[in-house]
């Protein structure tokens, strides 16, 4: 089978997939109207501020696979929803950073800087055009690279890369994610041991469960959901509600701000916007292609490269940044969008999760089984089909929906989230960690698994508090028993060469240079984690 | 949270610390096969390589905090944070153990009223019985983190952690025979 026709069955398989009903004797497919579920959930969790995507797969991913259960046709309206969730999230946090300068999502700090401005001149509904307009564009161009990159990746991996090269690869991997991520090397590096950690609890290859201090609780080790639930999303709940505990809680709804004069965007604007866009769109899908490196940067590199060029081309009357320039909010939303599809290159191309969503698309393959994100997905059998392979293309079609969702009814849907302001965090986060917990337990069953939840949720909010990103710590969780594979494989598959990192010429390459980053990270401190 | 603190330095000497506690006691002592095992002949990659690397990245962080240990901006774990983490974990552990009993001595109580016998375990598949600790403990542990951030409880708390629970049953429960609600997979 050629390539075509693999594009074709993926298609197929999302299009023709389990009809969810028909319109007029037309079937639509119940992945279609997962993605499109998924994306409006997002939009709604973007815009409420307290809450960002991860929470949302979070809390979906086991009702999911409860409805879809744990058969390869699960996968695509699964994943379909949670692709759904990571588009619409994103442009969902733009709408409280506009409308009420407070970010619904991390990486929409700097959209309230020129958002927030525009707003108080009654210039909202046009800002939330902006951004939507931005951000659609952005995350397309983000997917198409997406599209045509990871294959590629992935072949070349496949027929250069061997067993060594894989392990120096991972290693290079989860170096690299210690040094980028946050702002400390040192910090990073002790989130991706703690991580690797407790993968190895209570696994191995002997008899005896390593690690487990003979205690029963510990020799079936830590389910993936308890670490990376309990440190990304209870750790989070944690951190939301100490700071709503520290700060005056608000007791009036907020209002949006009254609007004035013309709110379209026209084609002059767009004309206007497109280079800001383009170049934001680039920065976004350079940065989201490298694992750990998260959208906070991207929308900030890219607000900073539009600024710079703004400073040079800005008519005489039109607003500075930071002032309610509909520039500066297409440069943040163009790169905060454009690393969403970026960020699933490493993903599906090596298997290394780079984000937050890449992890929660792991979680959701490797609970339902039938799909191993990794440079094998790619193997385009020409006698036999590879079905990941198919599964793969279903993604990329799906991304493409909820594009096409993004670009027709997202911008109405997002700016009528207004209201989502107004929902107390200090209600909402209790009741999202039961139902994380309850999540938890549901798929574990076990009492232990709460506790273990509980423990990660601690040691996530205390990583939080010293400025120690939990990501690495979750990368770490789910590569560590790959790496471990990968290493023995490669050892025994060099005749038990205990140097095999050293006498192959592009391990030693990866593994000097995941010393070299290290290094380079770690000459210059750089003050807390974002 | 930030301020001129000599928290990297304490973070790095007890990643050390740690780092080593996990090299020379707990890995070498909890794990058969250590770093490497011969079997037929050959050395072998043993269970205890894995997790000696993972305790070298936490010696590394260690290490390159020290050097950290002058930076500007060093965050702080203060006093009250500890309180309210604390507070959190033990009303999450109180709603567990409410959620966990409360069943069954719903149970061990009506059979104080009846003749016939009565057994939690065969009833947690029954509805109302085996929503009693999920309502009793989710509402009171809803409601006690409401009521612990905004330091007073007031029947908006209570009556979210009703509505939550109720919608949490309705989202998981109703919908699913397969799945099971705390706590009736332990009981």
């Amino acid at each position: 089978m050629d390539v075509l026709a693999y594009i074709w069955l993926g298609i197929q398989a999302v299009f023709l997939g389990p009809e969810a009903f028909s319109i007029l004797g037309i079937p639509v497919s119940i992945t279609v109207m997962m993605v499109l579920c998924g994306f409006l959930f997002g939009i709604v969790v973007g815009a409420t501020p307290g809450l960002a995507g991860p929470f949302a797969m979070a809390i979906s991913l086991p009702i999911l696979i409860s409805i879809f259960g744990y058969s390869p046709d699960a996968l695509l309206p699964v994943m379909g929803f949670l692709i759904g969730i990571m588009k619409g999230a994103t442009i969902g946090g733009a709408v409280p950073a506009i409308l009420f300068n407070t970010p619904g999502t991390p990486d929409a700090f700097m959209t309230t800087l020129d958002g927030f401005p525009m707003a108080q001149k009654g210039q909202a509904k046009k800002a939330l055009r902006v951004a939507h307009f931005s951000s659609a564009s952005g995350d397309t161009f983000s997917d198409i690279v997406l599209f045509v990159c990871a294959p590629f990746l992935a072949i070349i991996v496949e027929a250069y890369l061997d067993l060594p090269e894989k392990t120096g690869l991972l290693i290079l991997s989860l170096s690299f994610i210690a040094a980028v991520i946050g702002g400390s090397a040192g910090k990073g590096l002790i989130s991706i041991g703690l991580g690797l950690l407790a993968v190895y609890v209570g696994t191995g290859e002997d008899f005896y469960p390593r690690l487990s201090l003979g205690a029963d609780g510990l020799s079936r080790g830590f389910p993936i959901t308890t670490a990376v639930l309990g440190v990304l999303i209870i750790g989070a709940v944690f951190k939301e509600l100490e700071e709503a505990w520290r700060n005056t809680q608000r007791t009036t709804p907020v209002q949006a701000p009254v609007e004035s004069g013309d709110q379209n965007l026209h084609w002059a604007d767009i004309k206007r916007l497109f280079p800001f866009i383009a170049r934001s769109a680039f920065i976004g899908t350079a940065i989201g292609a490298l694992p750990g490196v998260g959208s906070t940067l991207a929308a900030t590199l890219g607000y900073t490269v539009g600024r710079a060029r703004h400073q040079k081309i800005r008519a005489a009357d039109a607003p500075r940044f930071g002032e309610g320039a509909p520039e500066g909010i297409a440069a943040t939303e163009a790169a905060n969008s454009a690393v969403s599809g970026a960020n699933l290159i490493p993903v599906l191309s090596l298997g290394i999760p780079g984000n937050a969503a890449a992890v929660f698309l792991i979680l959701a393959a490797e609970s339902i089984g039938g799909f191993n994100p990794g440079p094998a997905v790619f193997r385009f059998s020409p006698d036999v089909v590879n079905p990941e392979l198919v599964i793969a293309f279903g993604l990329f079609t799906c991304m493409t929906i909820a594009n096409l969702f993004n670009w027709t009814i997202g911008g109405v849907f997002m700016r009528s989230m207004g209201f989502m302001i107004n929902i107390p965090k200090t209600l909402l986060l209790p009741a999202v960690l039961l139902l994380t917990l309850t999540a938890i337990y549901v798929q574990e069953t076990r009492i232990e698994a709460i506790w273990f939840a509980l423990g990660f949720g601690v040691l996530g909010y205390f990583m939080r508090v010293l400025g120690i990103s939990p990501l690495p710590f979750v990368i770490a969780f789910i590569l560590g028993r790959s790496l471990e594979e990968t290493a023995r494989q490669a050892y025994s598959a060099t005749g038990n060469d205990p140097f095999f990192l050293l006498n192959n010429p592009i391990a030693l390459i990866f593994v000097l240079m995941s010393v070299a980053v290290i290094l380079f990270a770690g000459r210059k401190p750089k003050g807390t984690a974002p | 949270m930030t301020g001129q603190s000599r928290s990297n330095l304490y973070l790095g000497l007890f990643c050390i610390a740690f780092a080593c506690v996990l090299m020379f006691i707990w890995i070498p002592l909890d794990t058969k096969t250590g770093i490497v095992v011969k079997a037929r002949g050959k050395y072998n990659i043993g269970d205890g390589l894995a997790p000696t690397v993972a305790a070298v990245f936490v010696l590394l962080g260690g290490l390159l905090m020290l050097l950290e240990r002058n930076a500007t901006e060093q965050s702080v774990i203060r006093k009250n944070q500890l309180k309210f983490v604390a507070s959190l974990t033990l009303v999450i552990i109180a709603g567990f153990t409410i959620m966990r009993f409360a069943g069954p001595v719903a149970v061990e109580l009506t059979k104080l009223f009846r003749a016939e016998p009565l057994e939690y375990r065969l009833l947690r598949a029954t509805a109302g019985w085996k929503h009693i600790g999920f309502i009793l403990g989710g509402t009171f542990m809803i409601s006690g983190l409401i009521a612990v951030v905004e330091r007073k409880l007031t029947r908006r708390a209570i009556l979210t952690g009703i509505i939550a629970v109720l919608v949490l049953i309705a989202a998981f429960d109703l919908p699913f025979d397969d799945l099971l609600l705390p706590p009736n997979g332990d009981v």
